[in-house]
């Protein structure tokens, strides 16, 4: 922590609010700007915003199982017989 | 600081699909293997993002079926092709939320910033590991992949589902409103309290491993 700051007063909760905005580069250059103004200031703030693009790029590093070829052939073959009655 | 920049290249990967009206006029002329076609192009994105919400293998075989068998009726009446991929996703987004709807509890209302507040300044270590930082042991990128898995699953649906397309599918904000019909305001609400609810989910569950282990 850095010039006096206490983390957790009115601009700690106003970053709070935009931290997923400005992960996502979807801020507007004024207000990304205030968030960096203030996370220079606030460790705790910065340890918060690390923390929260960790549990993010968790997520997004996350696969997903391949279509399973027995279940494509049962949709397939549903499908056809789908077809042969209408 | 460095930004992250993903509207334009999230544009790129859902909707230029170059293919897209000639398999669109196949399959309104009811033309042989359109289908199989249909099936080959999307089913495992379709079964990928139902397992992504749901967790569980049946419940996204049940996505995946009834998405796939609704679209390829529905698809017919759609005019324009560019927008199959993301009219596909509207639809299995709604069979994920009806799939879950029976037994899951959606909130009444939405979660306030305030309940997610992090606690009083403290010195606490970082407790999330960071991901680009995992050992490659396959076990604990195993148990890695199950504690989030497990938290995503927590997430109440309606927060979950924007969750799974914008982090993990990769959909834009403006495409995630679309499919769904929400404002993107509510969009970017719920993805945050979605990422944070996420975070502290996660945070209390390496927590309680490491005071398990005896470490502060």
């Amino acid at each position: 922590m850095s010039g006096g700051h206490v983390h957790g007063g009115p601009e700690c909760i106003a970053l709070f609010a935009k931290l997923s905005e400005y992960l996502d580069g979807e801020l507007e250059l004024g207000a990304c700007a205030d968030v960096e103004g203030h996370l220079a200031e606030c460790e705790r703030c910065q340890e918060f915003l690390e923390s929260l693009r960790r549990a993010v790029a968790h997520v997004a590093s996350l696969s997903a199982p391949e279509l399973p070829e027995n279940l494509k052939r049962d949709i397939l073959s549903a499908y056809a017989r789908a077809r042969g009655s209408s | 600081m460095e930004k992250v920049t993903t509207l334009d290249a999230n544009l790129s990967v859902v909707e230029k699909d170059p293919d897209s009206g000639e398999l669109l006029s196949r399959i309104r002329e009811d033309a042989p293997g359109a289908f199989d076609e249909f099936v080959t192009r999307f089913g495992g994105r379709i079964y990928a993002f139902g397992m992504k919400f749901c967790g569980e293998r049946e419940d996204a075989k049940d996505v995946l079926q009834d998405t796939l068998l609704q679209a390829y009726r529905s698809l017919r009446t759609l005019e324009h092709a560019e927008a199959m991929t993301s009219w596909l996703y509207r639809v299995a987004a709604n069979a994920c939320l009806m799939k879950r709807r029976k037994g899951k509890f959606e909130p009444e209302r939405e979660i306030s910033l305030e309940e997610l507040l992090p606690g009083p300044g403290k010195d606490a270590p970082m407790q999330i590991p960071d991901p680009a930082a995992l050992p490659h042991d396959d076990a604990v990128r195993a148990e890695t992949k199950a504690r989030v898995q497990k938290a995503i699953g927590d997430l109440p649906p309606a927060y979950r589902i924007v969750l799974v397309m914008r982090d993990m599918e990769q959909f834009s904000t403006q495409e995630v409103a679309d499919a769904l019909s929400l404002e993107i305001s509510a969009v970017k609400m719920r993805l945050h309290r979605a990422r944070l609810m996420l975070r502290k989910t996660l945070e209390e569950s390496y927590a309680a491993d490491r005071r398990a282990d005896g470490r502060p």
